[in-house]
């Protein structure tokens, strides 16, 4: 037996490895079949009974999630008879479904809407009360849970029990009674539990920290990658781009990286993109300056310097084109490679992983930078929580390059102390914290959002980054400061 | 139409005693009756015979007999999907017996539990299995305790254990007792179930002979079906074929409800004519009331009108062919003065309460049909809805994982459309008293 | 191909002409203002602020928010008045409100009069009639003056109370709230009269 079958979908033909489902015929076909309860990241539950379709010589019309496709089959996904059933089968979805959609944060990407408008667009015959159920429910420090709008396709029970394998859910009662909940005294604690509102296709599961913030139809995605940990989950960052304002993050499906989830930590990464957590200009002993006069000062601190006394602090949470840059633009200043340290945070374990996603390496590029560093023949030394190497070579001028997601450097204070005592210590990021305020010269810098670069992930993946328009007009990325820099420090010089 | 078998004219139910046999005797639940009767003969002389597993299956086969349970499938070529060769294997016996109007697995069990517990050991022998249990629905206390009673007995007479018989057939038993679901009647809610799940029926493919209880082969039979296997096997095929038609062989338990002189469990062979059965055997309706209805095969059967009733027999195909089911056998009369609109509104009580909620055409389905039949009955109905129910029903039929919907919708579809003058009564009944303020 | 010459009025004539249509005009201003100054002719002119003219119920002035019976706001922020707004003058910001019945409410509800073109789409949008325009005009003031209307403007002005009365307190119906809201568990049967 070969282990390919060829099948036609609307006398379109597509050839699929064998033990494949009709369901996944047709995705590979571009064929839309409408679906609820099917995921392609979770088990075949076969509940919703909405993607059903006509396969020629079956009697009965098939599901096509959980039909084996086979050789010379025909299926048919747009006669009337089978359009006549997703009508119904969303008919059925919608009787006890409370259209609450003005207050239902789902509205805009809800499943049941999309679905409406393509295949529903019907009167409804449902005259009668419709079962009510507990709304809003405090189901765990992330979520809440409206189980009248829940049209119990048990997503969310599959993810709990094969992904995360926490089973905190459960579908309890039976008939239009079921519903879904948490099994008694449990709530939803672990480190995906946003994925549970993403999956969810109605506005039963919605996101705490989305809550009420945002209509989904004000907000623009953005693909890029999730600078969380050095996995780097590919994502969708959601913006308002009337307000300039970041709302979420969401998983976009990569199966090399990511497959179709993210954790929790990563759906933070969007905090500390907004103005309101951001330096806004540049900083000279707390003296708020322009660029170009903080510029300056860099580049009359760093002309006619040995290369050995200028020191300068890597973290692993810029992009390859950004440490090329600085190195290169650096290099021509001073004639020669500064000394290079690469700050981690004294409690990083960098190899732990939680088995699904998260890694313990909290900077987004480590792979990136080391290659970076290598090319430029540059061996660093590592500065984990004892600082006396950058110390003792006393340098003239010492540059960070501060991480952005503060998150995952516990120990961040202290070590901005300390780099902040070193001479003409200038820092470049966008840190609110009181350590960075010491700082000779404090520079903002651009965010993951708007810089279009290249993240090395822990597996040696190189992954793109899209640039959004900037929050601040002024902020620049390093290497593009450090461009300047070396400009300026030409014309002086 | 389906023709009246001349056969059973002038023949009297009781000539016609398979199952029955023990009906009447002094302490029928008794090892030592049932052995005086044939009982484990046919055991014996398969195992002592050392017939193989085909011939067992191919006798099965040729007797015609069709699972009793309600989908009538043949249950010779049921046993024959079950994977050849070594491996775990299980029987499953269905005696949920939910379906509202039939008693005939109880009947079975207070007759004598070891026709099942024989005919589990031919059939686990048949299939290959050494493990089985009888999943028995919790409300039926003293079956539970005649099972149990029958297994101890058989396991101290060597009839159950590892050496069956002394043939080296290992074959254990246990009882396993459901939480009363209507659902876990249904093979895979029942498999579900027994796995200590949520009674829910599992999507198929795989099919349970393939993968069933615990993801091994399993095969789940009526108790009626297991429990005649050893007749058969006694007698021959060509006994059993003697009683029945041609495609519906032998006889089958028929449970009469409804104001009958002489309700209760009959042994008729199948193609016996309804007719006969209602006005004969059960003595006609209580006071010479008039037949307006009946409903031949359980709950989830479609009604026949009494017209329909005059020409029917009581076997698989005529009444396929008048759009209804044999089922379980479970006859419900229904007389004269009974609203068509109240046996709708409590049969989609019923299949409200029980549907398990999976699958959306039946959770959502089956509560509307109610919500809808209830209105009609407050008169609170319009002209129409008897339309809508059972357009409804039609939309429910044949989309979701197990056949419960198209149960619900069997009554569903049927009542409104042969009886849909009776709901435009409770249309006007609403209109007059609108009237009159 | 067939043109229109519109290089020359054909029907001009003196008749027509600037200087005769504006002597007629100038008559009948002569005519008119005689007439009112003998009191031959009633005025149509009104003499506000002295004098205020009742427009139509349905004109759309400025906005209220309407109230629920008990007197809390109606408005669910569902951000439909603000998406469906032409100009963009509507700022919501959504919170959660202590009543889990409600679940969302308006923190703030904020209309910037002076972006705002009296369209009426906001009101044609909102699903619960949260928003209309009311009756009142008069929203004439100095630079100095807040023209960003608040919710609490919006919902107890004075203008809009003396004019509007009752109706300011919608009568659609409450989406009413079964007690299972407040319920941590699955309910089971509700209404439960069939005690099964």
């Amino acid at each position: 037996m070969s282990n390919q079958v060829t099948l036609s979908i609307n006398n379109q033909s597509v050839t699929v490895p064998a033990g494949s489902t009709i369901m996944d015929a047709a995705q590979k076909a571009g064929v839309s079949v409408p679906h609820f309860c099917w995921h392609p990241g979770l088990s075949i539950a076969g509940v919703c009974r909405f993607c059903m379709v006509k396969v020629e010589g079956m009697p009965k019309l098939q599901i096509a999630c959980n039909t084996p496709a086979s050789e010379g089959m025909k299926v048919d996904t747009v006669s009337d008879e089978v359009k006549e059933t997703h009508k119904w089968a969303l008919e059925f979805h919608l009787i006890n479904h409370p259209l609450d959609c003005p207050i239902c944060d789902q509205a805009g990407e809800c499943e049941l809407q999309n679905y409406y408008m393509k295949v529903g667009k019907y009167q409804s015959q449902m005259e009668d009360q419709k079962v009510l159920k507990p709304k809003a429910l405090d189901v765990g420090d992330t979520l809440v849970l409206d189980t009248e709008r829940c049209i119990l396709c048990s997503r969310c029970v599959r993810f709990e029990d094969e992904v995360t394998k926490t089973s905190t859910l459960g579908i309890f009662n039976r008939g239009d009674q079921a519903t879904i909940g948490t099994y008694p005294d449990r709530k939803i604690k672990h480190n995906y539990s946003y994925n549970l509102a993403d999956i969810c296709p109605v506005g039963a599961f919605t996101a705490k920290d989305f809550r009420f913030k945002c209509r989904v139809w004000f907000l623009k995605e953005t693909k890029t990658v999730c600078p969380g940990c050095s996995t780097g989950c590919n994502v969708n960052l959601f913006q308002n781009s009337n307000q300039r304002e970041y709302y979420r993050l969401k998983p976009r499906h990569n199966a090399d990286v990511n497959g179709h989830w993210m954790c929790d930590t990563g759906r933070t990464m969007y905090e500390h993109l907004n103005a309101s957590a951001r330096l806004a200009s540049p900083l000279l002993s707390g003296q708020s300056i322009s660029s170009a006069a903080a510029l300056q000062a860099v580049a009359d601190a760093v002309k006619g310097l040995s290369a050995d006394k200028v020191a300068l602090v890597l973290t692993a949470q810029y992009t390859n084109e950004e440490y090329a840059g600085v190195l290169s633009s650096l290099k021509t200043v001073l004639k020669g490679t500064p000394k290079v340290f690469v700050w981690r945070d004294e409690s990083e374990k960098a190899d732990d992983f939680d088995g699904i996603l998260f890694r313990g390496d909290r900077n987004p590029n480590t792979r990136g930078m080391m290659d970076v560093l290598k090319e430029h023949a540059i061996q660093p030394t590592m500065l984990k929580g004892d600082f006396s190497a950058l110390a003792g070579t006393s340098p003239e001028v010492t540059v960070v390059m501060g991480p952005e997601i503060e998150a995952g450097y516990p120990n961040l204070q202290k070590a901005l102390s300390r780099f902040s005592e070193m001479k003409k210590a200038v820092y470049f990021g966008n840190s609110l914290t009181d350590a960075a305020k010491k700082f000779w010269l404090r520079v903002p810098v651009k965010t993951f959002a708007e810089k279009s670069g290249t993240f090395v992930n822990f597996n040696g993946v190189a992954q793109k980054l899209k640039a959004n328009p900037p929050v601040f007009t002024n902020v620049k990325a390093v290497d593009e400061y450090f461009a300047e820099v070396g400009k300026l420090a030409h014309t002086a010089g | 139409m389906p023709v009246m078998n001349s056969a059973y004219n002038g023949r009297q139910p009781n000539e016609f005693k398979v199952l029955t046999e023990l009906e009447g005797i002094p302490n029928s639940r008794s090892l030592e009756v049932y052995k005086k009767h044939g009982g484990y003969a046919a055991l014996e002389k398969i195992l002592k015979g050392k017939m193989s597993q085909e011939e067992v299956i191919n006798i099965v086969k040729a007797s015609g007999l069709r699972g009793r349970g309600g989908a009538g499938f043949p249950t010779g070529m049921k046993w024959g999907f079950v994977p050849k060769g070594e491996g775990e294997k299980y029987l499953i016996t269905n005696f949920d017996e939910g379906e509202p109007g039939t008693y005939k697995d109880r009947y079975i069990a207070e007759l004598n539990a070891h026709m099942l517990i024989e005919g589990k050991l031919i059939a686990a022998y048949a299939i290959g299995a050494s493990k089985s249990y009888i999943y028995l629905r919790g409300e039926f206390y003293d079956e539970i305790a005649w099972c149990e009673q029958a297994i101890k007995e058989a396991y101290a007479a060597g009839y159950l254990g590892d050496n069956v018989m002394g043939t080296g057939f290992k074959h254990h038993m246990d009882v396993y007792i459901g939480a009363g679901a209507y659902i876990c009647g249904e093979e895979t809610g029942l498999i579900s179930s027994l796995e200590g799940k949520k009674g829910q029926p599992k999507l198929k493919p795989p099919f349970p002979a393939v993968k069933g209880y615990l993801g091994k082969p399993t095969i789940v039979n009526n108790v009626e079906t297991l429990a005649v296997v050893p007749w058969i096997i006694r007698n021959g095929a060509e006994a059993y074929k003697k009683f029945g038609t041609e495609k519906s062989a032998g006889t089958k338990l028929f449970n009469i409800s409804g104001p009958v002189v002489r309700p209760g469990c009959y042994e008729l062979p199948l193609g016996y004519p309804l007719k006969r059965f209602i006005y004969e055997d059960c003595g006609g309706l209580i006071g010479g009331k008039k037949l307006k209805a009946v409903i031949p095969g359980g709950a989830s059967a479609p009604v026949l009108t009494a017209a329909e009733v005059e020409t029917m027999t009581m076997d698989y195909e005529a009444f396929a062919a008048a759009g209804s089911m044999l089922g379980s056998g479970a006859v419900i009369v229904i007389p004269e003065d009974v609203s068509m609109v109240e046996v709708l509104e409590n049969l989609m009580h019923f299949f409200k309460d029980e549907s398990c909620g999976q699958c959306t055409p039946c959770r959502e389905g089956t509560g509307w049909l109610l919500k809808m039949s209830r209105g009609i009955l407050q008169g609170e109905g319009q002209p129409g809805d008897e339309k809508k129910i059972a357009e409804v029903a039609g939309k429910m039929m044949g989309r979701t994982i197990c056949t419960f919907s198209d149960a619900a919708a069997g009554p569903a579809r049927s009542i409104p459309q042969k009886f849909a003058h009776e709901f435009l009564e409770y249309y006007k009944k609403k209109s007059s008293a609108h009237g009159q303020g | 191909m067939a043109y229109v010459n519109v290089s020359r009025d054909p029907e001009r004539n003196f008749k027509n002409g600037y200087l005769a249509t504006s002597l007629l005009g100038l008559g009948t201003t002569l005519v008119t203002f005689t007439k009112q100054v003998f009191g031959l002719e009633e005025s149509n002119t009104v003499q506000w602020p002295e004098v205020e003219y009742q427009y139509s119920d349905r004109f759309k002035g400025a906005h209220f928010l309407t109230k629920r019976p008990d007197g809390r706001v109606r408005c669910t922020a569902c951000f439909l008045c603000a998406t469906n707004c032409p100009a963009q003058c509507i700022t919501i910001v959504a919170g959660e409100s202590p009543d889990k019945g409600v679940e969302k409410y308006p923190v703030r509800f904020e209309i910037d009069i002076l972006r705002c073109v009296f369209c009426g789409y906001c009101e044609e949008a909102c699903p619960v009639d949260a928003i209309r325009l009311g009756p009142e005009y008069s929203m004439a003031g100095l630079a100095e003056r807040k023209w960003v209307y608040t919710k609490d403007y919006l919902l107890e002005r004075d203008a809009v109370k003396r004019k509007v009365g009752e109706k300011q307190t919608s009568k659609k119906d409450e989406n009413v709230k079964h007690d299972s809201v407040d319920s941590s568990l699955p309910n089971i049967h509700i209404g439960g009269s069939d005690g099964h």
